[in-house]
């Protein structure tokens, strides 16, 4: 059965994420950018998400930036790539589903490094989310399939390895690469 | 500094800019900066500028000004130059509130009116020239924002632009291009320019 996930426990695992991508690129380049902060999430809010966007408001290490459409975020993490930056997007399911000509021009044919948290907002906590009755939460990981984006489920607190593991699958396929969170963040 | 009065001036009552004027004039004046094209600017911009600090927006129309962000962003020591058009800007119109939002100090945003999807057929964007780009802009919250009619003003006003606080925005009044990507295909390919800008701002160890 899946469980909630505490939005400190996310938090400090994406403090952890972006120190080893700038670690990372400090030993690949040699004028990486220098910031205060560790890293950026480009975020559309997301309702499954909250907890984590709300602590986040209080956060100095991670810089957020709001964004009106899936589309700007998706690009904009484009040139923050460029410019060294590391960074999450932290949507929800209808957003990529609004937004998969830009995953496919941007992250796919352009071949830029794009990490997603997704939400699947209304999953059912008893079924899987190819059972749920809702379609979006049901088309989530079928889309995905279809493009080629790697994928996989945070379905607790011990799943939050696949955060790191899926940015740096993200920078080692240079493409799209996404964790889909399974149930609202607490 | 909205300029009122040189932006009620009503389509056609003046004579377009040549893009390729307008461009030139912008890689003379850039210095270090980036530069993102995109559509009908890019095929101008890739002869004049070829092989430098510049990424086009290729192949996910709409999306010049929040690549430019990106960019902005990451980079804010270095000014960054997107030269956008209207068509283009349509497709993501919400781009200018997260620009305004995000209030990047050395972003400036070009847009090329000419008020029709040119590489596509010239067939007219909704609502064509009359679409008041200035006063979205400034109504999202660009630092500074206006509109310019007429080479001579774009070349007198272009180093005061280039040097403002950003986030700015400049609607040029624009004929069509010469070519467009449809008319001149090639270039480099997107993932080759975004790891050539890459290397080149980051510098990669050998």
């Amino acid at each position: 059965m899946p469980e909630s996930i505490p939005a400190t426990l996310i938090i400090d695992t994406l403090k952890d994420t972006f120190r080893e991508a700038r670690t990372a690129l400090a030993a690949e380049v040699s004028e990486p950018p220098k910031h205060s902060h560790l890293g950026w999430i480009l975020s559309v809010p997301d309702t499954h998400q909250k907890t984590v966007l709300a602590a986040l408001d209080k956060e100095e290490a991670i810089r957020t930036l709001t964004c009106a459409t899936e589309d700007e975020a998706t690009t904009i993490a484009a040139g923050l790539h460029i410019g060294g930056e590391p960074c999450v997007l932290m949507i929800q399911h209808a957003g990529l589903y609004a937004s998969v000509n830009t995953l496919r021009g941007v992250g796919m044919d352009g071949q830029v490094p794009i990490f997603y948290m997704i939400g699947l907002l209304s999953r059912e906590k008893d079924k899987d989310p190819s059972e749920s009755r809702h379609s979006m939460v049901r088309y989530a990981e079928p889309l995905l399939d279809t493009f080629g984006v790697p994928h996989a489920r945070l379905e607790g607190p011990n799943d939050v390895h696949l955060i790191p593991d899926y940015y740096r699958l993200s920078r080692a396929r240079k493409g799209p690469a996404v964790v889909l969170v399974g149930l609202e963040t607490i | 500094m909205a300029d009122k009065k040189t932006h009620d001036v009503k389509p056609h009552d003046v004579k377009p800019m040549k893009p390729e004027e307008i461009l030139n004039l912008i890689h003379a004046n850039r210095g270090t900066a980036i530069c993102v094209p995109t559509m009908t600017t890019g095929p101008h911009w890739r002869t004049i500028a070829p092989d430098d600090l510049s990424v086009g927006c290729v192949g996910f129309m709409g999306g010049a000004s929040s690549l430019g962000l990106g960019l902005a962003l990451a980079q804010p020591d270095r000014r960054v130059l997107v030269l956008d058009g209207d068509g283009s800007l349509l497709m993501q119109l919400g781009s200018l509130a997260t620009v305004a939002g995000a209030a990047p100090r050395n972003l400036v945003h070009f847009l090329f009116k000419n008020g029709v999807y040119h590489t596509s057929g010239a067939q007219g964007i909704p609502g064509g020239l009359t679409v008041d780009f200035v006063a979205m802009a400034k109504g999202a919250g660009y630092r500074m924002v206006c509109a310019i009619h007429d080479i001579g003003d774009f070349k007198r006003r272009l180093p005061e632009i280039l040097k403002s606080e950003g986030p700015i925005f400049v609607e040029l009044h624009t004929g069509l291009a010469d070519q467009t990507p449809m008319t001149a295909r090639g270039g480099v390919p997107f993932p080759k320019q975004v790891s050539n800008l890459r290397a080149k701002l980051l510098k990669p160890r050998a």
